[in-house]
């Protein structure tokens, strides 16, 4: 109805119905909170994966980002976990392990508990890089100078407390050595411009990035932060292959979750159509042209998922 | 020379309305307030999806181009910057529409614009491999230089005393610590919790320039028409050229300075424009008439902020690193047409590297045609009431605060930081170095403590920020804007206080 | 401009105010955790309080040269429109909706600094087209270009 009218004639006609049941919803559009900037890899994939839908076979209504980025994702959660309303309309995108991390260090207003997940759609694993001319060609190298000059091998990651940092510290523990963190901001763009200009000696960084960066020539990555070899890099090994104890704890998965408080009846009809709306085939064609990893999990394994992280987390930040 | 065999494809029927599309859609969404280029290049992502990769490159090249330059007019005529990199067209932009130059001031800024852009787009195709390498060169300690070489710009920038000056930057520096550290995640200064997020630099720019335009406007009462109306001086687009060429000093300033700084990952776009006006204004013969509607103001800003645009997608096309939020979100567009910028961008798919490119050549000379047509009817805006003119522009603050990130506590930061700087200028401090502390402040922090954990791991602070070519030139650099300031402040003090008691 | 004295009192309580806020962002930045986030902080607020400080001796010594204050009349005109922007931003705008705020505000600050005379019906149906207008173009350019989701209460 709106489409005819412009002027004054609006301030008149109201739109706000009844409250909305669950066989109703959605009748009008979903916005979906994103707590990074847009153009970032989560920004960019979930505008991908929810650019379908509005097609009649998943939601019937088009999904809306909003980014609402800072602190390294703390201002957006913040916002989903005090401010949004629990109505189903409004959506927000997670990072695991970033704000489970945040939510054990303290600090901000929400944990695992604040949320309710629906549908996980990515998994981006974090990545060992050394820029293209660095004499270190494996983790064995990497391990060996850090035992050697303890407290001085400098690499960079995206910020405290979030998947990189994770894999980090990880890494010192299993290979029982010292190294130089070094967080930046600006995301994962400026700690792998950090490796290539060689500001810093190596980098943790998304597999999705490095693989693109690797493809340009400036990166050469030593190893993968996960429990099995990618399907885009099959000839980089594992941590573990490489004989050090580190599990899939700092793999970023990425998905969608709603605000605690929203009606049962909606979060069981987003968690049934989501997933089906992550499979279509445009959404797969898209993600893999773009280099990023798909992972598609239901409301279940999510919950499973985020049980499991919180346990390891708590145990592996205990000490800081 | 490669890039010559593709213009033909810019000229297809297809890509040719889709240029012109972006660059109309661009002018528009520039001029709106709140929507900064990055923003209105991420709202156009969603169309490229159906088109195919080259078309939906010029797309967003062009709406990239033209968003820029299209910040501009709501500069010059609200006095609202559409993003940090139009602040400096404010300065002697919108004084100029006061006087009822208006049409001047847009012509000349569509015309700066179109060449510096021009240029800045021929060095991205002839020098990118130079640059890329230039753009690698800047590491965190001489990003750190080269943010406190714009501090030593506050000083001088827009105000009438030194010490007020330095204290409206030390206030912006302030407020740009507040929120969520991101490097460390410790909270600061969160008083209210609408500050959580930080203090939004698009927010705070329309709070800091329109809020007290429109405090002044009601402080000026019921005023009679009469005694306020400008008439619109009718400025022929030959004229401007003229002007345009007998200033060729700020024309090349603005032009160098923006390529220069537009490369530098991380820094670029929003202070060129800024750094750009402070050296001409030092460099220039006629130093007093900056600041009341001086042409070389308008000139050296807009030259510069489009200039940056070319270079500032080096790094992004050579080396697949975002430099800016907007490479950024066009690395999105990119990718999701499953091409990976870097050598394979160049070797594999040159018909899309170099459509793109050459569209964006294209797009500013479009740019500057739609915008040189528009200049002579949106200058009449000078010409509106008073009252009306105060209620627009406190409505545009309010939605195109809100629209940035749909936050309200946006809006109330945009409200609070407007109230006080109105204030504030009334007991002579003055919104511009505020704006540049704000801006700078976070870059000249994170790179310090990145800096210092590398040093710390490495061979120590010392050596780290003061040693190496760069470090030094850079240093010197800052060394002599102290000094050029000091000596322009004491030579000017005898009689500038004379001139106050006249003025 | 004239020839009247700088307003010392009003420079004196500015630039008072603004040492203030210099003092509280210092001590905060001394005595907050932890102290590598706070380091930045502390350099600029001692920065900052020393310049303040320098300028709010300068305004009871009465040598501010720049800044013509904030006169009567100027303040009488100012706060009925400040006021009704305040009420609109802080509270209109969420408790009402984006537009129907922004209209009864738009309306209302129109009205007022309208020079043109009260009495008539002219000037009254003038004012309304003007809001129209307004309405019309804010909600074109923001809800259906640009597809902001604005808060919206009472009406759409």
């Amino acid at each position: 109805m709106k489409h005819l009218l412009a002027g004054a004639a609006l301030a008149l006609m109201s739109l706000t119905g009844g409250a909305a049941t669950a066989e109703d919803y959605p009748e009008r559009p979903i916005m979906m909170m994103v707590s990074y900037g847009a153009g970032g890899a989560t920004d960019f994939q979930a505008r991908i994966v929810t650019m379908t839908a509005g097609n009649e076979d998943a939601l019937g209504m088009p999904i809306a980002i909003i980014n609402k980025p800072g602190a390294g994702g703390r201002v957006g959660w913040n916002w989903l976990a005090t401010q949004a309303e629990a109505d189903g309309y409004t959506l927000g995108a997670y990072n695991i392990p970033h704000f489970i991390a945040q939510s054990i260090k303290g600090g901000v207003e929400y944990s695992a508990d604040s949320f309710e997940p629906i549908a996980n759609w990515g998994a981006d694993p974090a990545v060992f890089v050394v820029g293209k001319d660095s004499p270190m060609n494996s983790m064995e190298d990497v391990v060996n100078y850090a035992k050697e000059n303890p407290g001085k091998l400098t690499f960079s990651g995206a910020g405290l407390f979030v998947g990189h940092h994770i894999a980090a510290l990880q890494l010192e523990k299993a290979a029982g050595v010292k190294m130089a963190y070094i967080p930046t901001k600006g995301g994962g763009a400026a700690a792998m411009k950090a490796v290539i200009a060689g500001d810093v000696m190596g980098g943790v960084n998304n597999l999705s990035d490095a693989f693109r960066a690797q493809e340009a020539g400036n990166v050469k990555i030593l190893g993968v932060f996960d429990l099995e070899r990618n399907e885009f890099l099959p000839d980089v090994p594992t941590l573990k292959e490489q004989g050090y104890d580190i599990d899939n704890a700092s793999v970023n998965f990425r998905g969608v979750m709603v605000p605690k408080g929203t009606p049962q009846e909606v979060i069981d009809k987003l968690a049934a159509s989501v997933p089906e709306m992550f499979k279509n085939s445009r959404v797969a064609g898209k993600m893999k042209a773009g280099g990023s990893p798909m992972h598609i999990m239901t409301r279940e394994e999510v919950q499973a998922m985020w049980a499991a992280r919180q346990e390891t987390l708590q145990e592996l930040l205990a000490g800081l | 020379m490669e890039f010559l065999y593709y213009f033909g494809d810019v000229f297809t029927p297809v890509s040719f309305g889709l240029l012109l599309l972006g660059t109309i859609g661009g002018l528009i969404l520039g001029a709106t307030p709140g929507l900064s280029p990055t923003m209105a290049v991420a709202l156009l992502i969603p169309f490229t999806f159906h088109l195919a990769p080259v078309q939906g490159l010029i797309l967003l090249g062009a709406a990239y181009t033209s968003t820029v330059a299209g910040g501009a007019v709501s500069a010059i005529l609200l006095k609202i910057p559409g993003a940090p990199a139009n602040i400096a067209t404010t300065l002697d932009g919108h004084t100029m529409a006061k006087q009822g130059k208006g049409a001047q001031a847009l012509q000349l800024s569509f015309l700066a614009s179109a060449v510096g852009g021009v240029i800045g787009v021929l060095l991205l195709i002839f020098l990118t491999p130079v640059l890329a390498q230039w753009a690698l060169a800047f590491g965190p300690s001489h990003l750190f230089w080269l943010a406190i070489l714009g501090v030593t710009v506050i000083g001088s920038l827009d105000s009438a005393s030194v010490v007020k000056g330095l204290l409206s930057g030390c206030i912006g520096l302030w407020l740009a610590t507040i929120g969520f550290d991101d490097i460390m995640g410790a909270q600061r200064f969160i008083f209210h919790p609408a500050l959580g997020g930080g203090i939004n630099i698009i927010a705070a720019l329309i709070g800091l320039f329109a809020i007290p335009q429109v405090l002044t406007m009601f402080a000026k009462g019921r005023n009679a028409t009469n005694a306020e109306v400008i008439e619109v001086e009718k400025h022929s687009i030959m004229d401007a050229v003229r002007e345009i060429l007998r200033r060729p000093k700020a024309l090349s300033i603005g032009t160098i300075t923006g390529s220069v700084i537009g490369l530098i990952p991380g820094v670029g776009g929003q202070i060129a424009g800024l750094v750009a006006y402070d050296q001409t204004k030092k460099f220039s013969s006629e130093r007093e008439k900056f600041g009341k509607g001086h042409s070389e103001g308008v000139i050296a800003a807009e030259s510069a902020n489009n200039a940056m645009v070319g270079p500032s997608l080096v790094p992004l096309l050579t080396l697949s690193i975002p430099g800016s939020p907007t490479a950024a979100v066009l690395l999105g567009g990119l990718l999701i047409h499953g091409i990976f910028p870097g050598t394979d961008l160049f070797d594999n798919h040159p018909d899309v590297a170099w459509t793109f490119i050459n569209s964006m050549l294209i797009g500013q000379i479009l740019m500057c045609i739609f915008g040189l047509y528009v200049a002579g009817l949106a200058a009449r805006v000078a010409q509106v009431p008073q009252s009306v003119m105060a209620a627009v522009v406190l409505g545009l603050a309010v939605f195109g605060s809100y629209s940035v990130q749909s936050s309200m506590g946006d809006v109330y930061v945009m409200a609070t930081l407007g109230v006080m700087m109105y204030f504030l200028e009334r007991f002579g401090f003055s919104a511009a170095p505020l704006v540049l502390g704000l801006i700078l402040g976070p870059i000249a922090e994170a790179n310090f403590i990145q800096g210092s954990m590398i040093a710390g791991a490495t061979d120590g602070m010392a050596s780290y920020f003061l040693t190496g070519a760069l470090n030094i030139v850079l240093i010197a650099i800052v060394i002599a804007s102290i000094a050029y300031s000091v000596w322009m402040e004491l030579r000017s003090r005898r009689y500038t206080s004379k001139e106050e008691i006249m003025a | 401009m004239n020839y009247v004295s700088l307003p010392r009192v009003q420079h004196i309580v500015a630039s008072g105010f603004i040492a203030a806020v210099g003092m509280w962002v210092a001590w905060v930045s001394y005595t907050q955790q932890p102290a590598e986030a706070f380091l930045f902080p502390r350099l600029i607020s001692t920065v900052f309080v020393v310049l303040a400080v320098w300028t709010f001796v300068k305004a009871i010594l009465g040598w501010t040269k720049v800044g013509h204050g904030v006169s009567r009349r100027d303040f009488v005109w100012l706060l009925p429109g400040l006021i009704v922007a305040l009420i609109y931003i802080f509270w209109a705008a969420k408790a009402l909706g984006f537009y129907t705020a922004g209209t009864i505000a738009f309306f209302l600050l129109l009205s007022f600094y309208d020079p043109a005379p009260h009495g008539e019906a002219k000037t009254w149906i003038k004012r309304v087209i003007i809001t129209a207008g307004f309405l019309a173009v804010m909600y074109g350019l923001f809800a259906m270009l640009l597809k902001v989701y604005t808060p919206r209460e009472i009406f759409f």
